[in-house]
Formats: C-alpha cells, sequence, structure tokens
C-alpha cells in the first residue's frame, strides 16, 4: 500500500469515528428533548396568533358544551381576536373548548386533553389529532361522550365555514371510539338538532 | 500540493485531530432540553406556559409572559437585543447578559437571557425580578415552584397521612379550605381532581414505605390542581369519601375480597355500610332457569352488557361499576324474556369478559335476531333515575337509496344502516314502555353513533341507564325493583315490537 493510499484511509477512519460520535450525540440529543407538548404547542400558537391579530376586531365565536340534563349542546357566546388561517382557527376553537365554558356549562373535552396536530383538508375534513392520555376524564355514558364529539364538531363548523367534517384521531391512529361509545370510524357532519334552542 | 497536505497533516495529526473533534462532539451538552409547565394562576384564569432547561437552569419564554401579565404594547428587536414597551414601562434584554433595564432600573437576574428558536428566553427568577415592577398586582411565588398567584388569589394547600387499616392503607388528605373533589383512575393510578381553587402545596411528593401505597404526587402541570395516588400494587381497590363539608378526603387503599367465579358482585369496602350491594346475577348464580319451550324456531333477542373485563365503563360514588351494574340488567331482562315463552335470549358477554365491539356484532349476526339491546350506564346529569334510548346514527349521512351497495354485499361498517327505520320504531317502542314506569324519567329516543350497534344485522338499540357518575351514588339503579321494571317494560316493548312487524 502507497503511503498515499495509507493516508486516505486514515482519513477515511477518521471521518467515520467521527461521524460515529456525532451519531451518538444526535441520538442523545433525541432521546433528551421530549417531543413537544401539544396543548403548549397549540397554546403558543394560539398566543403568537392572538399577538399577529392584534389589531384584527374581536368577533363572536359560538361554542357548544354539553349539557348532561338536558341531554343536548347549549350555546356560549365568546368575543375572539380570530387568527388569519382556517388551521390556527381550529385552534383556537378548540382551545376555547378546552379551557372550558366561561358560564358553568359542562365540560366536554376533558382540561387535560393534548393537541398533537390539525390538519384541514380541502374537501373540508378537519382531521383533529389529540393525545389519548388526556381523554380518560370523559364524563361517561353513551349520551355524554356523544355530546363531547359534537360539540367539537358543531362548535368548529359554525365557526369555520371552510370545516365540513370532522375526523378525530387519537395518537396519529384511527380508534374505534374515545371511550367506549361514539363511533369514531367515520368523519362526523355537524349535527344542529342537538343544539338545545335559546331559552 | 498533496506533499505540502501530507507535510501539515501527517496520519498521525490527522488521527488526532479526528479524535478530539469526536470526543469534543460527544461531550457536547445538548443546549435545550423540555421540561415542565409553568402556572400563572390569576383570580378568574390560570395560564399554562412551558419551561425550558438551559444548562442548568430553567427559562420562561418572555413574550408568553408579558402577555399572561399584561398587553405588550410594541417591540423593537435587534440582533443581540430586545426592547419590549410594556404599558408605560419599557424593557430591555441583551442575549447572554443577566442585566436587563427595567424602566429606570437595572435589574441582575440569575442566569443569562438567551434566544432559542427565535424566542427570548428568561430565567424564572425574572418573575420575583422583573415582574413585580410590572404590574401592581401582588405577586405570591415559593422558590423552586413552578408556578406563581398573581392578584387575589387565596391558594389553599393541604397535609397527607398515611395510616393502616386491616386489608390496606387508609390515605388522610386535610385541606386549608373546602375543595370541590373529584376522582377518576387511569393507567393503574387515581387522580383526585381538587377542583377550581388555587392549590399550593407545601410539599409536592409523598413517598411511603408502605406495601398499599407508594407515593401521592401533587400535579398542576395541566393547570388542574389534582393529587395522583399511585398504588404499590395492581388490583388494589380505591374508596374516596369527603368529609368535614370538602375539607377532608379519606381514601381508603385495600385488597379486593376474594373472586367468587359465576358472581358479579361489585367490590365493597369493609367499613362503608353505604355502598349499593348488586346482588348475584340471575342465572348465573346456579339458580334453575327458564326454557324456552321445544316447537318451531323462535324469534332471537340478543342482549349486550357494554364493557366487562378490564373495561370497567363508568364508575359511581358509591363504587358501582357499569360492567357490573349492566351485566345484572342483561340478566333480569334475560330471565324476563325468556320467562314470555316467545323468544330465545342470545347474551354477546358470558361473565365478566371485554368483548371487542366487532365480535359482539358477530355473536349477534351468527343468530339473525329480530332485536338486539346493547345496556350501557352513564352520566345522565342530574336526574336519576333515568333512562334514554338511542337507534345508531351514523357520523355521516347515511346512504341514499341511491348510493347504497348494489347486490348482496354491505360494508361491514354500514349494515346497521340498512335497519335504521325498524331501529327507530324499536326505540320508540321502547321508550313507550319505560315512559310508564312511575318515578323514572325516559327521554324521547334518540339518535347517537353509538360503536356497538354500527355492524349489527338488524334492528338495533343501546339503553342507558343513569346516572352514573363519580359524582353521584347509583344505589337507586341497583335496586331489584328499579331493574324488573326496566325489564318489564322491555318485554312489553318487544311484544309491541313484535306486532307492529307481523
Amino acid at each position: 500500500m502507497t503511503n498515499r493510499a495509507k493516508l486516505l484511509t486514515l482519513i477515511m477512519l477518521t471521518l467515520m469515528a467521527a461521524g460515529a460520535f456525532y451519531l451518538r450525540v444526535l441520538t442523545r440529543r433525541v432521546s433528551m428533548e421530549a417531543p413537544p407538548f401539544g396543548e403548549q404547542v397549540a397554546r403558543t400558537r394560539l398566543t403568537e396568533a392572538a399577538l399577529q391579530s392584534d389589531t384584527a376586531p374581536q368577533q363572536t365565536a359560538t361554542l357548544y358544551f354539553p349539557s348532561y340534563d338536558q341531554g343536548a349542546l347549549v350555546t356560549e357566546e365568546r368575543q375572539v381576536s380570530w387568527a388569519k388561517g382556517d388551521t390556527d382557527r381550529v385552534r383556537q376553537v378548540l382551545l376555547a373548548l378546552i379551557e372550558g365554558s366561561h358560564q358553568g356549562y359542562s365540560r366536554g373535552l376533558p382540561a387535560a386533553v393534548k393537541i398533537r396536530a390539525v390538519f384541514l383538508a380541502s374537501d373540508g375534513t378537519a382531521y383533529l389529532d389529540f393525545e389519548s392520555e388526556g381523554l380518560e376524564d370523559f364524563a361517561p355514558g353513551i349520551s355524554s361522550e356523544c355530546l363531547a364529539v359534537y360539540s367539537v364538531v358543531n362548535s368548529l363548523a359554525v365557526n369555520i365555514p371552510a370545516v365540513k367534517k370532522v375526523k378525530i384521531l387519537l395518537q396519529g391512529k384511527e380508534v374505534d371510539t374515545l371511550d367506549g361509545h361514539a363511533d369514531l370510524s367515520d368523519s362526523f357532519v355537524p349535527d344542529p338538532s342537538l343544539i338545545s334552542p335559546a331559552p | 500540493m498533496p506533499q505540502a497536505f501530507r507535510r501539515i497533516l501527517g496520519p498521525k495529526r490527522v488521527f488526532v485531530l479526528g479524535l478530539i473533534l469526536g470526543l469534543g462532539l460527544f461531550f457536547w451538552p445538548a443546549r435545550t432540553l423540555r421540561s415542565d409547565n409553568f402556572v400563572f394562576y390569576f383570580p378568574t384564569s390560570r395560564h399554562i406556559i412551558a419551561l425550558e432547561e438551559i444548562g442548568q437552569a430553567q427559562y420562561l419564554p418572555l413574550m408568553p409572559v408579558l402577555n399572561v401579565i399584561g398587553k405588550v404594547g410594541a417591540l423593537q428587536e435587534k440582533r443581540r437585543s430586545l426592547t419590549v414597551w410594556f404599558g408605560k414601562v419599557q424593557i430591555v434584554l441583551r442575549v447572554d447578559n443577566s442585566a436587563i433595564q427595567v424602566g429606570e432600573t437595572r435589574l441582575n437576574l440569575a442566569h443569562p437571557v438567551r434566544i432559542v428558536n427565535g424566542q427570548w428566553m428568561v430565567p424564572v427568577d425574572f418573575v420575583t425580578t422583573a415582574l413585580p415592577r410590572l404590574t401592581r398586582e401582588p405577586i405570591e411565588y415559593q422558590a423552586g415552584s413552578s408556578r406563581v398567584f398573581i392578584g387575589d388569589v387565596k391558594p389553599t394547600s393541604f397535609s397527607v397521612r398515611l395510616d393502616p387499616v386491616p386489608n390496606g392503607a387508609r390515605v388522610t388528605v386535610q385541606f386549608t379550605d373546602k375543595v370541590n373533589m373529584t376522582t377518576a383512575s387511569s393507567n393503574g393510578k387515581w387522580y383526585l381532581f381538587l377542583g377550581d381553587r388555587p392549590v399550593e402545596p407545601l410539599e409536592s411528593s409523598f413517598r411511603f414505605s408502605n406495601s398499599y401505597v407508594n407515593d401521592i404526587q401533587f400535579d398542576d402541570q395541566d393547570g388542574m390542581p389534582k393529587l395522583v395516588i399511585t398504588p404499590a400494587a395492581s388490583g388494589l381497590n380505591f374508596y374516596p369519601t369527603v368529609a368535614e363539608g370538602g375539607k377532608v378526603v379519606v381514601a381508603d387503599v385495600l385488597k379486593p375480597p376474594p373472586s367468587e367465579p359465576q358472581r358479579a358482585v361489585t367490590p365493597q369496602p369493609p367499613e362503608a355500610g353505604t355502598a349499593p350491594v348488586l346482588e348475584p346475577l340471575p342465572g348465573q348464580g346456579g339458580e334453575e332457569m327458564p326454557m324456552a319451550p321445544a316447537g318451531p324456531a323462535l324469534p332471537v333477542v340478543v342482549l349486550d352488557a357494554g364493557h366487562g373485563g378490564v373495561n370497567l365503563g363508568a364508575r359511581s360514588r358509591d363504587a358501582v361499576l357499569e360492567k357490573d351494574l349492566v351485566a345484572q340488567l342483561v340478566a333480569r331482562v334475560r330471565l324476563a324474556v325468556l320467562a314470555t315463552g316467545k323468544y330465545r335470549v342470545v347474551l354477546t358477554r358470558v361473565g365478566d369478559l371485554n368483548m371487542g365491539f366487532d365480535e359482539r356484532a358477530v355473536a349477534a349476526n351468527l343468530v339473525r335476531p329480530q332485536a338486539f339491546l346493547t345496556f350501557h350506564a352513564g352520566n345522565l346529569g342530574i336526574t336519576s333515575p333515568r333512562v334514554m334510548v338511542y337507534s345508531y346514527q351514523p357520523p355521516s349521512p347515511p346512504l341514499t337509496p341511491d348510493e347504497a351497495p348494489p347486490g348482496l354485499f354491505v360494508p361491514w361498517t354500514k349494515v346497521q344502516q340498512m335497519h335504521l327505520g325498524r331501529s327507530r320504531e324499536l326505540a320508540l317502542a321502547l321508550h313507550q314502555q319505560l315512559s310508564q314506569i312511575p318515578g323514572i324519567t325516559a327521554d324521547r329516543p334518540a339518535d347517537a353513533p353509538v360503536r356497538t350497534l354500527r355492524s349489527v344485522n338488524a334492528p338495533a338499540v343501546a339503553i342507558e341507564i343513569g346516572s352514573l357518575s363519580v359524582d353521584e351514588d347509583a344505589a337507586v339503579l341497583t335496586t331489584p325493583t328499579f331493574q324488573n321494571q326496566i325489564a318489564a317494560a322491555i318485554v312489553n316493548a318487544l311484544e309491541a315490537f313484535r306486532g307492529g312487524h307481523t
């Protein structure tokens, strides 16, 4: 082997060793940096959106919350500075529902629920991806689970015309139900018949 | 050129250089680590902001912090500095500099200001150092904690004690104020949600050397104060009770009583005399069952008890589990239906098994039933006892005749859509009978996307009794009187439905 070949071999080996070390460092960083906290990311985006739309006028958002006694959805209106994009608006509505009613209505989505991602497809289907961990605190039952789902679907559809259907995912995957009752195998269209008429 | 290269970087030098480079990369620490959340409590609201760990210090993003305590007027960002106008106060920060200017005052933070992913980050002591100069509201912050109370917030606190009791341990939590508490369980842990009041724990973690309870942790990372109780072993039962008007919680962590096969009895705490006891399931306790008479094939009614096995379903305040309650109700309905001598009955679930949705549908479809009834119990509000009847409503609009698939085959997910009309008739027949039971609220039948019904190839409804939730006692739902009334109404409804059918 010539000296030149020896030198090239040595350089190659050194680079491979350095690459191996660097790969290990990268692996360590990936494993140590936990994935972004979904809700927090959403909240941060909401904060950003609110900052961006600081000059935008406040508009009335209509939110629906479950009333287990009535077996229906009750309406709450809230002033919101809408973000520019529909996807951010979807997040705004979801976060408002997660925050809960200001008028003391029951909670549909548990406060601990975390949003992993939101997509709005061109056919008007809003894909909502939740972390399964925060969804254990549902009020149990057929009625309560279905009202929780439709509180989301109806709230999104009434505030964001681009949303025609809603598909709910958990951990990025299709699931049968949230808590053993409501059929999540298909996309949901809004059901206005569940909305309790204003008193 | 190669000669010059070889002179400057000989093989040994290249090797040493590569080694140094590799080791340097190996020991180069990750710059940021995502950590916990920081909760800002206000009198009527709370906000959660993610903490970042940079080096050994915890940091908060500046702009979200300023936004939760007030309104940012304007900001001017340069490459190495940031000026923020917050109300009438001007805040000036510089990257990698722990000194900041707040109005006329120069303040020193414990760690330098950083920029991470384009966000200006300030160390957590910004809360105590700078915030008092930015708001006139009182600020209460316990060093080292992840929460701050701003304004007229009076957080409650608590103490925890663990005492031995026969077959278990008793956790006593004493609060300084009344707490509206709810309970939940998840992943083998029990959660005591402490309501809407802010909580400032004196200690956040309690560890025990006990064979029943491992530890109790306070957690409000999602803005919801709660105690998380980790049992020392699986299979233990948890019986919380509230005393002194909500200021004391006593929770017994007990070994379950020995299981008795063929009996679906809700585990009872030895000392709790008030909890309802579910009787042995009729037909599963060894007693003689009425038999369907021999002769021509009788129409089949399929009864489906929801949940089962590890899928407990809902749970009441007095420890009644949905899976046990509906199994008992189904057993009574079965007896009542068989007693007519006009039907065969098929159960999808016999015993305490966790059956899948499709397993239930297959079991039903194989016998071509005249009716399929699935039983559940859940939160139906404050009115109790209450009964709801649901027929299936697909999440998306049902198939129109034009869209219906031609030929013999129907998609498995759309089978029930072929029976929606008859299912609604069955639901109406049930409502008419159930609404005649005195003392029971029976709502008008509703359509709902009940998953169990989706693939049933027969008229099918879901019957939900309630209210079964952790906020309510369920004793009334367990009584033979209530359950027999429901069973009798179902028998009458089946008769009416069959009459309308023939």
